[in-house]
């Protein structure tokens, strides 16, 4: 590993000079700037806190990314991207739609309306760093096909990049977790869990402590 | 000297306007078809779109091309802050746009115009239709399509209200039936436009312009001018007494609009800046007041005439609010396709509010520095980099109203 | 244990030769395993507390410094602060935190939900394998309790252990109905499904319930929606707990917030409180890497022992066995026990196992550090540690990285390694907090008005925490406690509220001889150069 070669970027107006293989995240730390949000699980890549804006050295394309998971390079300009909530909250009750689902009141069309208006621009395809097909997850859900939407959502980390990149306030972060939530909460309950409830219920799982709870001391 | 503004050209009524005088550019046009590009440019003509370019080597390309269709699109949407301009010519003298338009016609060969207005400017539409319709009957529109030669169509088009259909490329994608998404370039409208075929795009204002260049000829035209060509319809607005249109020659300096049309500063406030429309350019400040308001040299002050829109401010206007409005509208703006034009806008739209509701940090500076930097050619249109020089322009030039609002957030020194 | 390794490319070699390598227990007994080489058994690790309810119990070093400090603001700090009050204040915005906040809502409490970063950033998020619960018809609650308290070496509060396990079904079905997705098989033949279980390492059963290798996202996910959607819960983002509020009878009754987007205090009264807070990885005891999400400092932990709580277990901490122990900027970065429940083995230096590697983590971690102190590690670029032989299992079971360990597939990327041809290198990481604030089964603490639910909370799991009983516990307690804080609230207005706890506390201090100029929570770990003071004053009106 060349551990001696160091790389020059600019992450939010700050230069930063930081040794090859790390990651945008680390070498803020490196840095010594504070950092205290748009952070989260460090590298995982599952939180989505850690939002930022990329052009590389030479290039005109400015890309979205997760700073914790992108290796730092020469000559990289960066800005920190806040979370954007949607401009307007989509509010639903998910156990009163639950109880009432059925073909004829599609939910989706009241609660997300702005879904049917996509103008297909694709910038929240381009905006997702789990290169979710969000375009055709908004589309599914609109048109009423909500298990096949729901399915592509899966890798969802929750980083609402989509969500500031849509022109029409679909909010499609928030419309991806509505099919999935949808599509669990109205999958049948597995006989197995069923049972071992009922078992519960009648006093049938009783749980006999032991004789002398043992407490080693420190 | 009115030209566009004439009393003249002010009437819903073809006959009217053919009587005091309209229609002659057409003629003459009619008559000597080959002279029409070589007089406008002689003339000088620039488009008054925003970008100043020579009409006539737009109108050359179009012409030279070699197809089954080509289209004329007179661009009406105008959408920006602070301009209003191709309002009035529209709902006020539709009649010197459209005999413009067919004087592009005649000069490009053209199958089709396409008068596209934005329906948000009330009361457009139906006054549009009308004197297209009164156009369609009059037998010099024969004589146009009989000089032709071919099938030829002039029809209205409502854009979409978009700011983004103002440009030429997403004005050509409605048009050819879809949300106007801006696209890269090239191809240029010349090659691929509507239909897929050469289109002349041209501001409402410019065909306008067209009109009396071949009505009374180059060097008539060249002489309304100061320091170049012409007359500019100014949209002045802002601090001033007397906001509205004035049409002045081209290269009044900045001061005369302001102190001899505009009535001055409202209540003798001290000038401050102006943002030309847009508001997508480089302010002019204090020092720029002696600048003839001309493309050339505006583009040599490293600012622009862009569409003549001059939003005036004073002393006692924000220009961290006026910037933080702008970069907003921009934001709301953005088509959607590039995410660093509607993310990154959206971002320094939302610093630039923390900053006015008194939560900014010294940081932020340093961080709208970097943004100006890296959204700069990010998109595949001009919209993201006219935020990103109106606010570089805004940091650079008062950069201490920035640090103001951002001290004034009652921290300890 | 700074004994040199075996070079990574010799290594490598080995394993390759010896794979798969025959199975192996180790010659020491677990306990034995355990009290050697063990992080919490090493002589100048833990150091004995000094002030406090818990004095004379033992405590790491860095978590006694964080526990003994003193507070960041004085009583003149909080005037003319912004005063807010909620029926539950709940404070971390994890699973515990939100569950906890659903309930007391859906109970008629006006909620406010704290977070120092985002709504859902917090351990939870992170959590990979699973979540337990006695649904298995092979299964039993008895079963799960049995399991739970021996892997917890017979240290656990047996009745905190009954209400995890009895809540376990009814808290997945719980879970369900808002939205969450679990992996199931249709095995019953006529379209009815079953819940994938797989076995954890501790248990005598296969009990662990998941989706995919992301269970804990997909919790997170759905909670959070939950939460925002929720009428009667105010969620505040970018607010750290910096104090807790109390009475002159020693109840708890609101805290005083760091407002860190405007940098200015606010205080908030409440009917009751519940610490949510999570655990104590980044604070790097004994300078270990860890697997944890970047808030979390102990911050609940020390606000709870200033107002007198009492804590337990508090020197136990978890070390997860396969923490990414190369490369450095990835270092600590959990790999799921799910890998090694599926059937991959650790291998050392020599490529041979040592150890059931479905053993409890304290055992399998302390076995990986035995052989690295043996030099029988792996070395690499200056970084130690084992090889966890995921190339085999994806022979033996073609399919099972992309289709059940995902996540794991796209840390491994990030190193820059194939996981289907290159095995990774793997050591220890601080994992979780198995002790903390003694609570009841209503997850109520010694401190009337407060409560805690999650990892915060201490007695549950003894002195090791079994895989999937973490986010079970975030669940059950969650409810627990936001049910009881509703029962138990009481509207502190009209009472003097206020921080002369800290009178007390500082004497404290001052008879142990602890100085009065260290401050905690430290709300981010050092390197994060937070500057807390700084932020804290920021916008002090000058004393003319």
């Amino acid at each position: 590993m060349s551990a001696d070669r160091k790389v020059r970027l600019t992450f939010d107006g700050q230069d930063i000079t930081v040794t090859v293989g790390t990651s945008l995240i680390q070498a803020w730390i490196e840095s010594g700037r504070p950092l205290v949000d748009n952070v989260g699980c460090m590298g995982q890549g599952v939180c989505g806190a850690c939002r930022v804006l990329v052009r590389r050295s030479g290039s005109g394309t400015v890309e979205t990314a997760l700073a914790c998971e992108t290796p730092v390079e020469d000559g990289m300009q960066i800005a920190s991207v806040d979370y954007f909530p949607a401009h307007r909250p989509h509010r639903y009750d998910l156990h009163a739609e639950v109880e009432v689902e059925s073909a004829a009141a599609k939910p989706i069309d009241r609660i997300f309306p702005e879904a049917a208006h996509c103008r297909h621009c694709g910038g929240c395809d381009r905006a997702c760093p789990r290169d979710i097909e969000v375009e055709r997850m908004v589309n599914l859900a609109a048109t009423g096909e909500a298990r096949e939407a729901a399915a592509l959502f899966d890798h969802c980390v929750m980083c609402n990049l989509c969500v500031a990149a849509c022109p029409e306030d679909i909010d499609p972060a928030h419309l991806g977790q509505f099919v999935r939530r949808m599509a669990a909460a109205t999958t049948t309950l597995p006989v197995d869990l069923d049972q071992r409830l009922q078992e519960i219920q009648t006093g049938h799982q009783p749980i006999r402590r032991p004789p002398s709870p043992g407490r080693h001391e420190s | 000297m009115k030209v566009l503004t004439h009393t003249s050209a002010r009437t819903p009524d073809l006959a009217a306007w053919l009587a005091a005088g309209g229609g002659e550019g057409l003629q003459h046009a009619l008559t000597e078809t080959a002279a029409i590009i070589p007089a406008l440019a002689d003339a000088g003509l620039r488009g008054m779109g925003g970008a100043g370019f020579p009409a006539a080597t737009k109108w050359q390309a179009v012409a030279d091309a070699d197809a089954d269709e080509k289209w004329i699109l007179c661009n009406g949407n105008e959408d920006e802050p602070g301009t209003f301009k191709d309002h009035f010519l529209l709902t006020q003298t539709p009649h010197q746009v459209i005999e413009g338009a067919l004087i592009a016609a005649l000069a490009t060969g053209a199958t089709g115009i396409v008068v596209y207005a934005n329906p948000h400017a009330g009361g457009t539409i139906s006054g549009l239709e009308d004197a297209v319709e009164q156009w369609r009957r009059h037998p010099l529109f024969d004589r146009v399509r009989a000089h032709l030669d071919q099938p030829f169509e002039l029809t209205v088009q409502l854009s979409s209200g978009l700011y983004v259909g103002g440009e030429e490329t997403g004005a050509i994608a409605a048009v050819n039936g879809g949300f106007p998404f801006p696209r890269e370039k090239p191809p240029w409208p010349a090659q691929d436009g509507i239909h897929g075929q050469p289109t002349l795009v041209n501001n409402v204002e410019t065909l306008a312009l067209a009109t009396h260049v071949l009505r009374h000829g180059a060097d008539w035209f060249r002489q309304l001018g100061n320091t170049a060509p012409g007359t500019k319809l100014f949209s002045l607005s802002g601090d001033i007494l007397r906001p509205g249109l004035h049409e002045l020659p081209m290269g009044t300096s900045l001061r005369a609009l302001i102190e001899d049309h505009g009535g001055g500063m409202l209540a003798g406030t001290p000038f401050k800046a102006v943002f030309t429309g847009g508001p997508s350019n480089t302010l002019l400040t204090a020092s720029d007041l002696d600048v003839a308001l001309d493309f050339d040299s505006l583009r040599a002050r490293g600012s622009r005439l862009g569409t003549g829109a001059m939003i005036v401010v004073g002393a006692g206007t924000s220009i961290v609010r006026k910037t933080a409005e702008y970069v907003t509208f921009f934001a709301d703006s953005s088509c959607g396709q590039c995410p660093p034009c509607k993310i990154g806008t959206h971002q320094v739209a939302r610093i630039l509010q923390r900053i006015d509701q008194g939560w900014g940090q010294p940081d932020d500076l340093e961080a709208l520095d970097n943004l100006v930097e890296l959204l700069l050619g990010s998109g595949r249109c001009g919209l993201v980099d006219g935020a990103a020089t109106v606010l570089a322009s805004s940091l650079r030039a008062f950069r201490t109203e920035y640090e103001q609002a951002i001290g004034n957030a009652n921290r300890l020194p | 244990m700074t004994a040199m390794g075996v070079d990574h490319a010799t290594a490598l070699r080995s394993w390759s030769a010896r794979a798969p390598a025959p199975p192996a227990t180790g010659d020491l007994p677990p306990a034995e395993l355990v009290r050697h080489f063990h992080p919490d058994h090493q002589a100048d690790h833990q150091s004995e507390l000094r002030v406090g309810a818990c004095a004379g119990m033992r405590c790491p070093s860095g978590l006694a410094d964080l526990l003994q400090a003193n507070a960041h603001i004085d009583d003149v700090d909080l005037a003319g602060i912004r005063n807010l009050h909620a029926d539950v204040l709940v404070l971390g915005g994890g699973a515990a935190g939100v569950v906890a906040a659903l309930t007391a809502a859906r109970d008629g409490a006006a909620v406010m939900l704290a977070t120092k970063l985002r709504l859902g950033d917090g351990n939870t998020v992170m959590a990979e394998g699973g979540i337990q619960a006695a649904v298995g018809a092979d299964d039993s609650l008895q079963q799960h309790f049995d399991d739970t308290l021996a892997g917890g070496h017979a240290t656990a509060d047996p009745e905190l252990v009954a209400a995890l396990v009895s809540d376990g079904p009814a808290a997945i079905r719980w879970l369900m109905a808002e939205g969450m997705a679990f992996d199931q098989q249709n095995d019953q033949g006529d379209g009815a499904s079953t819940l994938r279980r797989l076995r954890p390492g501790g248990t005598t059963v296969a009990r662990l319930l998941s989706y995919r290798d992301f269970t804990g996202l997909e919790m997170m996910r759905a909670l959070r929606e939950a939460v925002l959607l929720q009428p009667g819960v105010e969620v505040r983002e970018r607010y750290a707990a910096l104090e807790l509020l109390t009475d002159p009878h020693g109840r708890c009754v609101g805290a005083v917030l760091l407002d860190l987007e405007r940098e200015r205090l606010v205080q908030v009264r409440a009917g009751a409180v519940i610490l949510a807070t999570g655990g104590a990885g980044r604070t790097h005891l004994g300078g270990n890497a860890t697997s944890n999400h970047y808030g979390a400092t102990a911050d609940g932990l020390v606000l709870a022992y200033r107002v007198g709580a009492c804590l337990r277990e508090i020197d136990s901490f978890q070390y997860h066995p396969t923490g990414l122990a190369w490369p450095r900027h990835l270092r600590g970065l959990l790999i799921t026990e799910a890998v090694r429940a599926l059937g991959a083995r650790l291998v050392n230096g020599d490529g041979a196992r040592f150890i059931d590697e479905l053993a409890p983590r304290d055992v399998v971690a302390a076995a990986i550090l035995r052989e690295i102190d043996a030099g029988r590690g792996v070395e690499r670029d200056g970084l130690t540690g084992v090889l966890l032989d995921t190339p085999t299992l994806e022979r033996e079971r073609p399919g099972v990285l992309q289709n059940h360990l995902i996540t794991l597939v796209r840390l491994a990327r990030k190193a820059g390694i194939d996981p289907a041809s290159e095995p990774l290198l793997i050591a220890p990481t601080l994992h979780y907090q198995n002790g903390g604030v003694a609570v009841d089964t209503n997850g109520q603490s010694s401190i009337p008005g407060l409560l805690c639910a999650g990892e915060i909370a201490g007695g549950i799991h003894g002195r090791n925490r079994l895989m999937g009983n973490a986010l079970l516990e975030t669940v059950v307690y969650g409810r627990r406690a936001g049910k009881a804080a509703v029962t138990t609230m009481r509207n502190p207005s009209g009472r003097a509220v206020g921080i002369t706890h800290l009178g007390d506390w500082q004497r404290g201090l001052i008879h142990a001889g602890l100085p009065l100029d260290r401050r905690a929570p430290v709300l981010f770990p050092a390197y994060g150069h937070a500057d807390i003071e700084r932020r804290i004053h920021a916008r002090r009106k000058s004393a003319l």
